[in-house]
């Protein structure tokens, strides 16, 4: 059987920067995949990729039978691809009731969005995600009052909206305390196995609470492959993060 | 437990304060008529509530989608001129004779009638050739500029270009559009039995109605989804796309949306002022059109609308006073800049926040209460 993510020697290049060098990475469907690296591996490019941000010089990406190959990026999310990015992306001018309607993107074509009382339908899957996230008394303030751990959550909360069955998770509990870690971890966990998920995380904690398999890349390539322990017991890891307190402190 | 779940539903709906507001604001210009006896001014005022129109549709695609037309006269226009051509048609006969031309084409020494004016011998034709052509011109231009990502700045110039352009042919082509000059001495509109002298009641009340159908209309399209969406594409654009919308399909809609509203505006400018002018689509024009839009308020339909007829009537008493007559373009600009400066939002920003202070107030410990039952529901 095929993998249901799979990209196949690909090539990503910044005016000669190879950011991605022949980089072969697969992901089978339900897993939750957790991509580390040192800073520079290649890893948020990696994640741009897939959702079409960034176009590859060489190789082809294949995600459950459909070629990603230069399709534009809003086919790659009707393709069933969500990407949560590093730096919380939400819309902050509107109010967080109004980011999970957005988000709310199971019809997205222009004219079926122009019939009246379409947005009064999403209001019992805003209240539901909202709960969820822990932003129900937020609902009508604009995102951009809200704290960072809480914009977050919000974009958390879109992507549940969304429904991909990818999610690509970029640092998703940068700046959060460890409690709303915790909780981040649990929500990741209940995701798992409806949505196949890609994280992409610095906290070695974070990632052996939810990783099953982890990747590493290094250097635009994908170093080794494991379990939490099979990784921190590879030379060739150790060797990567060598001079950076080793991959606990990575 | 209770209440917070049962008061959303109830505010779903309940209309806004803003379709209040717009209702009320219809209603005031339904009675003027009635408090105005003078013909003069009341045609006056019919003119400001053209432009007030026009100013809404640039804050439907300035304010709401973030895309800055600088060429918004450019519909309007398309419009005025529509409606220009079927009421010349009309007049031939008793200019010129049954077989006869245009006047203007005649001292210009045109043979016959050119084949794009045929159409225009159809008023019903004029009429929705009036919204569709800005409609369709802006859809086109809008396929160009966003299906190639073009934003900012460069929406900004591509749309003024074109419009310049637009006014330039219009102007030296003389023999077909009647030039500098424009297209004068018009026929009367007559639609269901009823003629439009720019100077009677009826004409006040035909761009009463087109302008409460207009303003409805756009709130109407606001309150959507896609009137959502398009305004998360003016916050964060790249980001729409990762959730599967076809931003620039969009930010079509909504271009050309805008144009068709201001087109309808530009075809009652002519019923009004009783001709068309290069003037309609002059930089000059469309220029104060974003002067009006930011002081009223570029993200209020009503704030853009009312800032058009405030900006504009202050603007006449002004240029028509003795004490301002040199100095009345200096007290506008003066006025623009501290508006700009303080009011980022314009006037409509201030009267929500004002709004907000006063509701604020006598309800504060009952919002109190309000805000921990609703914690509870969440939690």
């Amino acid at each position: 059987m095929n993998p249901y993510l799979q990209l196949s020697n690909v090539t990503v290049s910044f005016n000669g920067f190879l950011a991605l060098n022949d980089l072969n990475l697969d992901v089978s469907k339900g897993e939750l995949r957790c991509l580390i690296g040192p800073n520079g591996a290649g890893k948020t490019t990696a994640l741009d990729l897939i959702c079409g941000k960034v176009k590859q010089s060489a190789g082809s990406i294949v995600f459950n039978d459909t070629v990603l190959d230069g399709l534009e990026e809003h086919r790659i999310a009707r393709a069933g691809i969500g990407r949560k990015f590093q730096v919380p992306s939400v819309f902050r001018e509107l109010t967080v009731s109004d980011n999970l309607r957005v988000a709310c993107a199971q019809h997205p074509g222009v004219f079926s969005n122009l019939r009246p009382g379409h947005r009064q339908a999403d209001d019992e899957a805003v209240e539901r995600l909202a709960e969820l996230v822990g932003l129900t008394d937020q609902l009508k303030r604009p995102a951009a009052f809200l704290s960072h751990g809480q914009t977050q959550w919000l974009e958390i909360g879109m992507l549940v909206a969304q429904n991909a069955a990818l999610i690509l998770m970029d640092e998703p509990t940068a700046g959060m305390t460890a409690q709303e870690t915790r909780k981040t971890a649990d929500l990741f966990l209940r995701l798992k196995g409806r949505h196949t998920l890609i994280v992409v995380e610095h906290d070695m904690g974070f990632v052996k609470a939810i990783g099953d398999v982890i990747s590493v890349m290094h250097l635009g390539q994908l170093l080794a492959q494991g379990s939490a322990c099979e990784i921190e017991a590879n030379p060739a890891v150790r060797k990567a993060y060598l001079g950076r307190g080793g991959i606990t402190n990575a | 437990m209770m209440q917070p779940k049962s008061a959303d539903p109830m505010s779903r709906y309940r209309p806004s304060a803003e379709l209040i507001a717009i209702l009320a604001v219809c209603a005031l210009f339904v009675v003027v008529p009635a408090l105005l006896n003078n013909d003069y001014l009341l045609n006056k005022v019919a003119r400001y509530l053209v432009l007030g129109m026009l100013a809404m549709s640039l804050s439907l695609s300035w304010g709401y989608a973030g895309i800055l037309n600088l060429g918004q006269a450019m519909s309007f226009g398309l419009g005025s001129y529509a409606m220009a051509m079927t009421l010349k048609l009309k007049t031939v006969p008793v200019h010129t004779g049954p077989q006869g031309l245009p006047d203007f084409m005649v001292w210009n020494n045109v043979a016959q009638l050119p084949w794009f004016w045929w159409p225009f011998e159809s008023q019903t034709f004029a009429i929705l050739a009036g919204i569709a052509i800005p409609a369709a011109v802006a859809a086109a231009l809008g396929w160009f500029m966003f299906r190639g990502r073009v934003t900012g700045v460069y929406v900004a110039i591509i749309t003024l270009a074109a419009m310049v352009v637009l006014n330039l042919v219009i102007i030296d082509q003389q023999q077909y559009t009647g030039g500098f000059n424009g297209i004068t001495d018009l026929a009367q509109l007559e639609l269901f039995g009823i003629a439009f002298d720019a100077y009677g009641r009826s004409t006040y009340y035909l761009v009463t109605i087109c302008m409460a159908a207009a303003l409805l209309g756009a709130y109407a399209f606001t309150r959507t989804k896609a009137g959502l969406i398009i305004q998360a594409i003016r916050d964060h654009e790249s980001r729409v796309r990762y959730f599967g919308y076809d931003v620039g399909a969009y930010q079509i809609v909504a271009f050309a949306l805008s144009a068709a509203i201001a087109g309808l505006a530009g075809m009652l400018y002519t019923i009004v002022m009783e001709f068309a002018s290069p003037t309609f689509l002059g930089v000059q024009l469309s220029l104060s059109v974003v002067v009006w839009c930011a002081v009223g308020g570029r993200q209020s339909l009503l704030g853009a609308l009312l800032g058009a007829i405030l900006v504009a009537g202050v603007q006449g008493a002004l240029s028509e006073s003795a004490t301002f007559l040199e100095t009345w373009t200096l007290v506008m600009g003066g006025l623009f800049v501290l508006i700009v400066l303080f009011l980022p939002k314009g006037l409509a920003g201030l009267v929500s926040s004002l709004w907000a202070l006063i509701r604020q107030r006598p309800f504060r410990p009952f919002r109190g209460v309000h805000g921990i039952g609703q914690t509870e529901g969440g939690a």
